[in-house]
Order: structure tokens, then sequence, then C-alpha cells
């Protein structure tokens, strides 16, 4: 399969030889560009279930990234981030001030980050061109390694290197979610709204106590690519019951690992919900493990059954 | 036609004809043709010619009368939108997917909804689960159904609601941990490193 795959993108480069691009440095662009240029973007996120219409506005302010994020439908959704300080702006809560080098939720973080890292679990397959937004889309394929992940195209604005859609699709090629740009405009000055946003005193850094040392769980198996990225024991919101914590990502993907007292109703084994969801469980005595993700159910069972404590 | 002709016909377009010699000129066809013409820079001198000059004008009214049918009749329509139909099919294609799945979902959020107001930090994106117990009918994609049978029977609507009230906090935590986790800084020797959270 990789083999294929490969001989498709030696074979595929040569066609597109006016540009000289590798599919590597097409994302590479778009991680440049997302960090780097001034512009303001209206585009609609479709999960199965829902369609959001979002303004998304990114600028540089005395050098620092300033960018805003504003759900257009329903009740006051926004995001403001300044440098790597991200605020939370919701109409039922105070506002609160977050540590994060992206705005959590529409455009993948992975974008705009360290494009080495997708390697590990994907192939970066040039695709072809289609007309976006009134733009041309150069699109890029990420197709997973294994089976343990879902399949991510990107179409990439062949003048300014932004982003102009962006497929998630599980295996059978259904598509679980689509970000899809309406408009896209760049500018040579920051946005007003963003030179305000920069002056704004924003609330402090949340400093969640509750966020304590995790105990050493261990897996014996793990996608190639994911890490453990943080370990905690908190207590779930809803229910406050008190749970051990593990996340793990491989950049685009991210998955919640919970150890927990099983109650009186355990949780199926599996499920998925319909934007593409999926949770596995495991009874080990009177404990359960939970693993809940955007990745196919197996691999949650897989990563599920893995868990060990040293 | 000789230089008599067109000297008769140009006074005639003159209106220095008599009545009788209109008549000849109505009934000579081959003068028609020097009728038009002499109108035409008659117009062309006093300057009132239209903008754009049909020359051709008695042929293109012709030419309009016969195609007029066609544009009444709603028959000889689909000619022109032949080409119609393959662009606007994939649209809606899209669309009835994502309305049968808004369909679907409604079905499925009478099986969740009495608890979603239920401390939900995210509601407008509060998922809806797609799994047997919670909604009859709906085919979870991957559900092991074998042991759930086993299980069911013996399950009260208590245990029930509190098992998907147990599913929905899971999810919603995963949701939230996405923004708490955001800050984690990834190097590449596999470490865990945390969030500076409290600097």
């Amino acid at each position: 399969m990789r083999l294929i795959l490969l001989a498709f993108l030696a074979f595929a480069l040569p066609a597109f030889a006016q540009e000289q691009l590798s599919a590597k440095a097409w994302l590479e662009n778009m991680s440049q560009a997302l960090r780097e240029k001034q512009f303001k973007i209206s585009l609609i996120q479709l999960q199965v279930d829902s369609i959001r219409p979002l303004i998304y506005i990114h600028g540089k302010v005395e050098g620092k990234e300033v960018a805003f994020l504003e759900h257009l439908n329903g009740p006051i959704k926004n995001a403001v981030r300044v440098g790597n300080i991200v605020t939370f702006i919701e109409h039922d809560q105070p506002a609160y001030s977050m540590l994060a080098n992206r705005i959590q939720g529409v455009i993948p973080a992975a974008f705009a980050g360290d494009v080495a890292e997708l390697e590990q679990g994907y192939n970066l397959v040039l695709g072809g061109r289609t007309r976006i937004a009134g733009r041309t889309g150069q699109m890029i394929r990420l197709v997973p390694n294994d089976e343990y992940r879902y399949a991510f195209q990107v179409w990439i604005d062949t003048d300014t290197y932004l982003p102009l859609r962006y497929d998630m699709l599980s295996q059978d090629k259904q598509l679980l979610e689509q970000l899809l740009v309406i408009e896209l405009v760049e500018t040579k000055t920051p946005a007003p709204i963003l030179e305000e946003a920069y002056k704004q005193e924003w609330p402090p850094v949340m400093s969640p106590s509750e966020r304590e040392d995790g105990q050493n769980w261990q897996f014996n198996w793990l996608p190639a690519g994911f890490k453990v990225i943080v370990r905690d024991h908190h207590r779930l919101i809803g229910t406050h019951e008190p749970v051990e914590y593990i996340a793990l990502t491989d950049g685009l993907s991210n998955i919640s690992i919970y150890v927990a007292r099983s109650g009186d109703a355990p949780i199926p084994e599996e499920l998925m919900t319909r934007d593409g969801i999926s949770m596995a469980s495991e009874r080990v005595g009177n404990l359960e493990v939970v693993a809940v993700g955007k990745v196919p159910t197996q691999t949650l069972v897989r990563i599920a059954s893995g868990l060990r404590l040293d | 036609m000789d230089k008599l002709g067109q000297e008769w016909v140009s006074a005639a377009v003159d209106g220095e004809a008599g009545p009788q010699a209109l008549a000849d000129l109505a009934s000579d066809k081959s003068s028609h043709d020097k009728w038009r013409n002499y109108h035409l820079i008659g117009d062309a001198m006093r300057g009132e010619l239209p903008q754009t000059l049909q020359l051709d004008l008695s042929d293109s009214i012709a030419a309009a009368l016969e195609r007029e049918p066609a544009i009444l009749a709603p028959v000889a329509q689909p000619q022109e939108s032949v080409s119609r139909p393959a662009n606007v099919v994939p649209l809606f294609k899209q669309f009835g997917q994502y309305a049968i799945a808004a369909a679907v979902a409604l079905v499925a959020v009478v099986g969740v909804q009495n608890y979603s107001g239920s401390g939900s930090s995210d509601e407008a994106a509060s998922p809806v689960l797609m799994t047997r117990p919670l909604v009859g009918g709906a085919s979870p994609v991957s559900y092991q159904e074998g042991e759930f049978q086993q299980q069911r029977p013996g399950y009260t609507n208590e245990q029930l609601n509190e098992q998907r009230r147990r599913i929905n906090s899971y999810i919603q935590d995963h949701m939230l941990q996405q923004r708490l986790n955001a800050g984690v800084v990834m190097d590449n020797n596999n470490e865990v490193v945390t969030v500076p959270l409290n600097q």
C-alpha cells in the first residue's frame, strides 16, 4: 500500500513540475501562511449533525500573532488569541484564558505546526486542483499509514497558501467533518478588531489547581506517531466523577483515556457518535477504561486493552 | 435596375412621388432593397441612426419571427439547459446527505435531550449519540450487539439514563480537554511535557 502510494507520489510530481512543490512543501507553506499572513476568512464547518458559520481573522500587531474566531449563529461563542494566550468568550460563563498557541476547534492545530510530525502517521500525497471560494485550491491528501486513523484532505490556495477546504474522511470514505472557506481576503494591515483585541486586557491565564500528576500508566501498544501529552486526575464535567486521565495525540487526532470506577450501568464496549467521535470501554475488575476520540473504534479498543499500571 | 429606376425610388423615399408611383414601387420587389438603403442613408444624414446598425433588418426580423414559437413553447427550453443538471445534481446530492443526517440526528436528540442541559460547556456542539441502547432502531457503526443483548434485560430506565449521562460526560470532558491540552508542547523525545499553567 505504502509503496503504491509512494510510486503514485513519484509519478504525480512531474505532472506538477511547474510548481516544483512537493505535498510536504505545500503543507509547510500553509503552516507558515497561517502563522505569518494577515487575513480574514469566512467559513462554514460541516459536521454530520450541524452546520456552523464562522469568521476567522488573523494578523500581527507589534510582531505578535493576534487571532479572532467568531461563531456567527446561535449564542455568542468567540475566541481571541494574543500571542500564546487564548481567551474564550461564551454566553454561559465568564470569559477565561488558557495557554495555547492556536485557537482549538476549527483549523486543526497541526496545520499551523510542524509538518514533519504528520509524516509519522500519514503519507502526504499531491492531488488535483479545484476552484474554491473563487480561488484555485491545490489538494493534498493525508493518507493514513495504517488503519488506526482517519484520512484527511486539505485544499491550499495557490495564491496565499492559506487553507480553503479541509475534509475528514472515515475508512469507508464517508465525510465526517468538513471546513469550507466561503471568502478569503488577505490584508496588508491587521484588522481593526485585532488591534483592539491586542490592547484589551483579558482575564489572567487560568491555573487549573485540579490538574495534578496522574499515575504512571503505560501502554503496551500505541499507533505509530501517537504520544502521551498529558496525564492527570480530575473530575469529569457533568457527573463530577473522579477519573485518571491520559491525553494522546498524533498531531491531527486527539484521544482521551479515562480510568474510573465503573458505574451500575457499564458503558457499551464500543460506540460512535454521528460526528465521528468514537468511544470504547473495557472493564478491569471494578474499574473501567474508557477511550474517546475521533479515530476508528478499533484503535480505541486496542489502546484501552493495552493499558497497564507500572 | 437602371439609373432612371434608382432616381424614381429615391424620389419616393423623399416623399416626392405620387400615389400611383408608390403603388408601382410596392409591386416592384427588386426596388425594396433600394428603398430600405435610401431610408438608411437619409437616417444617417439626419443623425437618426440607432446605436447598433442592423443592416439586414428585415432578415433578422424574419429570423426572430421564426424563432419566436421556440421561445414561447416550453418544450423547446431543455436544449439550452442541458448542461445544468450536471452542475446542480452533485450539490443536491451533498445537501441530501446532510438533510438525511440531520433527520436522523433529530431522532437521536429525542433520546438524549433529557440531560443535555446538565452543565454542558459546549451545548451547540453537544454530541448526539447513535447507539442502540439510546435510540431504538438507529444502527451503530460498530456496536457489539451480542454483549449488550445479554446486559440489556437487567437494566432499568434509571440505569439507562445513568449510562447515557456517563457517556455524555466522557465525551464532553474529552472535548473540554482539547482546550486544556492545547498549550502542551510536544517534543521529539516522547517525553511528557505538561503545560506550565501556573506561571
